[in-house]
């Protein structure tokens, strides 16, 4: 299944998502500029990946969901220490990620020429990653980012979800029909009125 | 609490304890029938309930080991999760949205009405409308739906339901408001005033939305009458010499093993493990499962066709913030050939929060990347709805008993078969085109089709018929073949309608509770 846009002509939207491609390229380079100045701390810690690898892990989180306005580096480098920290509590993950990761590579270098991480396009390093889609390591990076995005209760501000209301009463005074640009909805009175005529 | 010994065999025994088993166990319990629930899952209360979608669908799911099936998506998508329902006391009626519509008159008598369709097994259930316009009164009484009936009111609108709304009369349509629910409009029966709080399939976290857990079940408990044993996974039923339903055995949480003796048994289990407790049950008298002469037992699931749309508003919507469903839109429930498909359907708007947007915006592996975070970025400016449609009975849609593998019971792991119909395809387009149009036209910019979640409305597989050669059961849930043994759910269904099943559930049980104290009277059963 895909998802499919319904009658999505060329918006504002689309010269949006042109700005968005750039400003990925832009994170792209913060996210190995950071990581190669963090040196041999968070990710060089890792006893399971390569300096390199990790790198591509970065990449590969921010490039499953990437929110490049919406969401800071340190949001991705923290789903990449989760993978990490589960490779390093279980051997199997470990191997799979590890290979997974070189097959990335290799791949790269088939398509592209150089290593995942140096290809600049943001929709090619998502075309390659298609290929593992399947792959268990994959779906594990991707769950694991998942989780760490969506279900973050830190992060749901940034998306515009508030999440749980009822230790405030829910959202029957906090804007649950608070929307201008379309009519409001019925009065007591003609709620009333539609149920006991 | 009362308890009965396990050598009573002066009990009705009921299995499951949601829609169909809590109400039948509290109208018998009304009328001084004893009977002893056993419900597979824990005890839950209100303190159990969170404003969270995973902790609650890991905390009240049933995550038993079962396998999707067919043709449809989720057999690959979903694969070991092909019903979104609960295990636990309560059953699905603390998950279920308080969607309580009632079937149109066409839709009882599908057979007459649309035909025989090739590929289908669509047939007339033994009841119709009139038949059951008291009953869903009862019903209606009893769960406090908003509407004629109790005069509530019903809900006020909520953003996400006023932009469906204002889409629908911008595009002509005339029928949609924001009831029937079974949720309170204003303090009634014991229980508060819907707050607008969200989250309602998660369980309602103050009890406006009516559920077995607090409603049924303590009223059936307080009668003394009424046993509800929880952690209680129903392994066999048994029968005498001559061939009447005589006991249930069951296994605690520790696995040990117990035999209830009954004088009737009720099987209300929901549509995948009640024909699995009847295959399971088979015996060298009844080799093809209990009640199951026919051959019906198993076929003919159906759990209605659907899909979702979210639509991106040019502004926000916040469509979370209050009830789930908070509207209903019956302008297409109509059976007309002429729209290239059976039956028809409804348009309930559904918020999902933004973890199960994430999820079930595009299901299974292909679901990340720019086209799905450039589509949840709109998270905060989505509306959209459940388009649930009729879903015709096919005798392919099946329960069926895995052959090796068995579950932490030691019972044959279920494997639930659905592959759509070209019945489906032609109303599913019908219905992604309609909602699309109603969004266009208060500015949509983008509208996204989700295919179908893991279905929450199981039905038909011990289905109704006047003829014992046709279905499971006669017009009163009663097995053809064994007297006193009742199908007391939605697996009793002969056709699905286009509406939520519960309040036909809850009607259904109410009539049955009737009928079983007067046989029970006149010592027929």
């Amino acid at each position: 299944m895909s998802i499919r846009f319904h009658r999505l002509g060329k918006s504002e939207e689309d010269k949006a998502a042109m700005s968005r491609r750039m400003f990925l390229m832009t994170t792209t380079m913060a996210g190995v500029t950071t990581n190669a100045m963090l040196g041999g701390t968070a990710f060089a810690a890792s006893d399971v990946l390569t300096q390199a690898q990790s790198t591509s892990l970065l990449r590969m989180v921010q490039d499953i969901y990437p929110h490049p306005d919406i969401l800071q580096l340190s949001h991705y480098q923290a789903i990449a220490t989760t993978v990490m920290n589960n490779a390093e509590a279980n051997e199997d993950m470990a191997k799979g990620l590890t290979d997974g990761l070189d097959q990335i590579d290799a791949k790269a270098q088939e398509l592209h020429g150089v290593p995942y991480v140096e290809i600049e396009d943001p929709d090619a390093r998502e075309g390659l990653l298609r290929h593992f889609q399947h792959e268990g390591f994959f779906q594990g990076v991707r769950w694991t980012a998942y989780f760490g995005i969506y279900d973050n209760k830190d992060v749901w501000p940034l998306l515009g979800y508030e999440g749980s209301s009822a230790e405030h009463g829910g959202y029957i005074d906090r804007g649950f029909s608070d929307i201008t640009f379309v009519p409001e909805g019925p009065t007591l009175e003609e709620r009333l009125a539609d149920v006991q005529s | 609490m009362t308890q009965f010994d396990l050598n009573d065999d002066s009990v009705v025994v009921i299995i499951g304890s949601g829609a169909g088993g809590g109400t039948l166990a509290n109208e018998l319990a009304q009328k001084g029938i004893k009977s002893v629930v056993l419900e597979a899952g824990k005890r839950f209360d209100l303190s159990d309930i969170e404003n969270d979608e995973w902790a609650m669908f890991q905390k009240i799911s049933w995550l038993d080991k079962r396998y999707s099936g067919g043709g449809w998506h989720g057999a690959v998508n979903h694969p070991t999760l092909p019903a979104w329902i609960v295990k636990g006391y309560g059953g699905s009626t603390i998950h279920w949205a308080g969607v309580a519509l009632l079937f149109k008159d066409f839709e009882f008598k599908t057979r007459t009405n649309y035909g025989a369709i090739e590929g289908a097994n669509v047939e007339d259930w033994p009841i119709d409308l009139e038949e059951m316009t008291p009953w869903y009164e009862k019903a209606e009484l009893k769960m406090g739906v908003t509407g004629k009936t109790t005069g509530m009111p019903h809900l006020p609108w909520n953003n996400g339901f006023r932009v469906l709304a204002e889409g629908c009369r911008r595009t002509g349509r005339s029928d949609y408001r924001s009831g029937p629910m079974a949720i309170n409009s204003v303090d009634r029966d014991d229980r508060p005033a819907c707050q607008q709080i969200g989250f309602c399939m998660q369980g309602c976290a103050i009890g406006a939305k009516w559920s077995t857990m607090y409603t049924e079940l303590p009223r059936a408990e307080d009668t003394g009458k009424c046993e509800i044993r929880t952690d209680a996974m129903v392994l066999k039923i048994e029968h005498d010499e001559t061939g009447k339903a005589s006991a249930v055995v069951y296994a605690d949480k520790d696995g040990n093993q117990f035999r209830q003796k009954a004088r009737v048994v009720c099987v209300a289990g929901n549509s995948i493990e009640s024909p699995r407790m009847l295959l399971n049950s088979a015996s060298s008298m009844f080799p093809d499962g209990l009640a199951n002469s026919s051959g019906q037992v198993g076929k003919n699931y159906m759990n209605h066709t659907t899909g979702g749309v979210y639509a991106v508003l040019p502004e926000k919507v916040h469509m979370y913030r209050g009830t789930s469903v908070a509207g209903v839109v019956g302008d297409e429930v109509y059976h007309d050939p002429a729209r290239g498909f059976s039956g028809g359907y409804y348009l309930e708007f559904l918020s999902l929060g933004l973890p199960f947007m994430a999820a079930f915006l595009e299901p299974g592996n292909t679901g990340w990347g720019r086209s799905v975070t450039r589509a949840l970025e709109g998270y905060d400016r989505m509306s959209g709805v459940w388009v649930l449609g009729e879903d015709l009975a096919q005798e392919r849609n099946a329960i069926t008993l895995h052959d090796s593998e068995v579950d932490q019971h030691g019972l044959p792991v279920p494997i639930i078969s659905k592959t759509p119909h070209n019945n489906d395809y032609e109303m599913t387009a019908h219905m992604y085109e309609t909602t699309a149009q109603i969004y266009e036209s208060v500015g949509a910019t983008d509208v996204y089709e989700l295919p179908a979640y893991p279905a929450t409305h199981n039905m038909g597989t011990n289905r109704m018929h006047a003829d014992p050669t046709k279905g499971v059961v006669n017009a009163y849930g009663q097995s053809h073949d064994i007297d006193n043994l009742f199908v007391s759910d939605g697996s009793q269904f002969t056709s699905s309608a286009a509406c939520n099943p519960t309040l036909t559930i809850v009607a259904l049980a109410i009539r049955q509770a009737e009928y079983i104290a007067q046989e029970m009277n006149a010592q027929n059963i």
